[in-house]
């Protein structure tokens, strides 16, 4: 039993005896292979998941619209993800010549890396992780927004108009949701006091090994929003409105073909994994799981919460650019701020631990109590804030209506005048 | 020193490496054969008049600038919520008021009219 | 040689070709890559001082906000079309400022000027407690002395120091002020000129016209009749 749970750590053990034997007359570069190695694992693992992904999303999606999906590469379309990687290295690469050269070929290798760099600090089993940074929920998120000046890159660097036009929305499409992401992992970090990975885990672990109370319980708006900010900035449906074939023609990235689009386009992939990862991890409960050894448990809600994606996927139409950005700052980030306001507030007043009693007064509760107010106290938020929503909507709607009829009568007074 | 972001540093020269292997191999296997069609810009099959500039509306210059303000103060934030469970209730009082002014300027922000789009 | 040396030597040069690079080219793009490649090196060289919060910091909001608002604010002005012409006092200003930084740099640094904020009248209002050490002269550690490692809850207590009334609590909620000022003059200067507002300059600018020409027809200097009925404005020519 101790073998399979700690499957990861006794391999990662013995792989570092072996280079620290080899170097063991310079700990500096057994440690620099160490780290070398690992990262290798890591962006294979990203790598190969893209692969895997490609084919899982198609055969989803397919069953969702009632169709097969590939089938014909290989048994059940197993093969298929090969087929694309062949595809992929032997496609000629159309430069156009107007393009600038280096900005141009950049841009597709700094998105796959940022993608690719998310992956250093999540961890997968206890004790297995790239580096258990003390900034790590603020890494995430950096890197998430640095991949965006590649997007600008690539855009300027086609030198073609609707790749610019592509390249400038798909910005203000990211750009603005990074705030309701921003706002929302605000709770998870107030409640852990840390911004490390692996200590929000064990604050969602806090019963010997099992979950104790995951964070989705303790703030389902945030892990709403999370989710949705989470989507729109990976760019997928329904907010992929910038690679829409009938509008912008592949957006950003329509000069590219071949290696290079197939970088662009694992980067949107090891996005969403990534996404999928620190979803689970932030909300969760990450690896922690009863009998099932961590990793297990791990990928089992991300690949979860990736269903959840393709489902979406598969259901949802395309959103337009105005609601996309009216839904971001009229609704997802008053309402982020509104309960980040309140569960501040409720967190001081019902505190879970004599100490903070004594120093700075409150109502001592169970962390159980305490989970059930802030949950009720989320709801509360949401469903409040889609009432005035929904009111709002009808409100307009009603007003476009009566317009409407306005004109219509005096059309109709018009012609018979 | 830390050791915490040598990681970081080796993950990204790793990412590096391995994705320029990737585009030079399929530099090597891929057929090259250039031809006047194949280099021109692609504007739907017709050809571009014009440089190529596009009519920069201020909405996105808008949108960026709220951004940023947005980003100031979630770091402020940040470190605030990792000392939370140490503040007393009159700085807690204090960060209410700082987020609160932030939600009155996206407010004004809304009523101006400058998040409309287009 | 440390690693931290080396190190900082590697990032220092990169920052610094970054940044002549980003003055001297007159590609603009090129000019803002570069200076977000000047901002990582940055960002790295805060990790080398164990601050790892603000190289994280630095890259959320140089790299992911601020290049990106320089980059639109460019291109609002067309400036990435063509080439930017050359300022010819460049290179003077250059130099004379980098002698000031220079001079600067040794009074406060190792000739130890100070300042003793407490005794100025405003300025003592924002450092109530700070010894005059802290404000005026720059820590220029001799090479040799150990300095104290940055503790381990040091992201906790740059939180506490925020909200605490002795250190830094009426610099944050000014910031909030400051964004809200920021906000409100940003969108005063974008907005959208009403169609009420185009037509009454646009009438303003015609009566000014009419009155112009009268008067230089009342004048002799120009022919043609006189006066206009009151209230007409004369149909000026299109701009």
């Amino acid at each position: 039993m101790n073998v399979i749970n700690d499957l990861l750590k006794i391999i990662s053990d013995f792989v570092a005896g072996i280079v620290n034997s080899i170097f063991s007359f310079s700990p500096f570069l057994a440690d620099v292979v160490t780290m070398g190695l690992a990262a290798v694992v890591l962006c294979t693992f990203a790598a190969l998941s893209f692969m895997g992904l490609t084919y899982v999303e198609r055969k989803v999606v397919a069953r969702i619209q009632d169709r097969v999906g590939p089938n014909q590469a290989g048994p059940l379309g197993l093969l298929q993800p090969l087929a694309d990687g062949i595809k992929m290295f032997t496609k000629e690469d159309t430069t156009p010549a107007a393009a600038d050269r280096w900005v141009y070929n950049l841009a597709p290798l700094v998105i796959a890396i940022f993608a690719l760099t998310t992956y250093a600090v999540l961890p997968f089993a206890p004790g297995v992780v790239g580096t258990n940074l003390n900034v790590g929920v603020f890494y995430i998120i950096a890197i998430g927004s640095g991949s965006i000046v590649a997007i600008i890159m690539a855009g300027w660097g086609s030198n073609n108009k609707y790749a610019l036009l592509g390249a400038f929305r798909t910005v203000a499409q990211l750009v603005g949701y990074e705030v309701p992401m921003l706002l929302n992992v605000l709770p998870v970090v107030m409640i852990t006091g840390s911004m490390s990975l692996t200590d929000i885990i064990t604050q969602q672990t806090t019963l010997n090994g099992n979950p104790g109370i995951p964070f989705i319980v303790f703030f389902p708006l945030s892990a709403l929003v999370f989710l949705i900010s989470g989507i729109a900035e990976t760019a997928r449906s329904p907010f992929d409105l910038l690679e829409a074939e009938s509008e912008i023609v592949a957006g950003f990235h329509v000069e590219y073909s071949g290696m290079k689009f197939a970088l662009f386009f694992l980067g949107e992939y090891v996005n969403a994994l990534a996404v999928a990862f620190v979803f689970s991890t932030f909300f969760l409960g990450g690896y922690a799981g009863p009998v099932l050894p961590p990793y297990i448990w791990l990928l089992l809600k991300a690949a979860a919460v990736f269903f959840i994606f393709m489902w979406l996927r598969g259901t949802l139409p395309r959103i337009r650019v105005d609601q996309m950005h009216n839904m971001n700052w009229k609704f997802l980030v008053p309402v982020s701020i509104v309960h980040l306001v309140v569960v501040m507030a409720l967190m001081k007043l019902f505190v879970t631990s004599p100490a903070q009693v004594q120093a700075n007064g409150g109502i001592l509760v169970t962390p159980g109590v305490q989970a059930a107010i802030l949950f009720t106290a989320s709801l509360a938020i949401l469903i409040g804030s889609l009432l005035i929503a929904a009111r709002r909507a009808r409100i307009m709607r009603l007003q476009e209506e009566a317009i409407l009829e306005q004109r219509r009568a005096e059309n109709i007074a018009a012609a018979s005048a | 020193m830390r050791t915490d972001f040598a990681f970081v540093g080796v993950m990204l020269v790793t990412a590096a490496l391995l994705m320029g292997v990737a585009l030079i191999a399929a530099s090597l296997l891929r057929p090259k054969k250039p031809s006047k069609a194949k280099l021109e810009t692609y504007e739907c099959g017709m050809e571009t008049v014009g440089d190529t500039w596009v009519q920069f509306r201020v909405q996105y210059y808008i949108l960026a600038l709220v951004f940023v303000l947005f980003d100031i103060e979630a770091i402020l934030l940040f470190p605030i919520a990792v000392a939370f469970n140490s503040l007393s209730f009159f700085a807690v009082a204090n960060v209410i008021l700082f987020i609160v002014v932030l939600l009155i300027a996206l407010l004004y922000a809304w009523r101006k009219g400058a998040l409309d789009w287009e | 040689m440390t690693i931290q040396q080396v190190l900082f030597i590697v990032i220092a040069l990169a920052v610094l070709g970054s940044a002549v690079f980003v003055v001297t080219t007159r590609n603009l793009f090129r000019a803002a890559l570069m200076m977000i490649a000047a901002f990582f090196g940055i960002a790295g060289l805060f990790v080398l001082l164990d601050a790892g919060l603000f190289a994280v910091a630095q890259v959320l909001i140089y790299i992911g906000a601020i290049s990106i608002l320089v980059i639109f604010a460019v291109m609002l002005t067309r400036g990435m079309q063509g080439m930017v012409p050359r300022n010819s006092q460049a290179t003077a200003a250059a130099v004379t400022v980098a002698i000031v930084f220079a001079v600067l740099l040794l009074l406060f640094g190792p000739l130890r000027l100070t300042i003793d904020v407490a005794r100025w009248p405003v300025l003592s209002l924002f450092a109530a407690n700070t010894s005059p050490r802290d404000v005026g002269g720059i820590a220029w550690t001799p090479p040799g002395q150990v300095i104290p490692p940055v503790p381990d809850t040091y992201i906790a207590d740059f939180g506490r120091s925020l909200v605490d009334l002795n250190q830094y609590l009426l610099p944050f909620l000014l910031i909030a002020f400051l964004v809200d000022v920021v906000l409100a003059g940003a969108i005063f200067i974008a907005r959208q000129r009403r169609p009420a507002e185009v037509a009454e300059d646009r009438q303003l600018q015609a009566e000014e016209e009419a009155e112009e020409a009268e008067a230089m027809r009342r004048a002799g200097a120009l022919p043609g009749p006189a006066s206009l009925p009151e209230g007409a404005v004369a149909s000026t020519s299109d701009h």
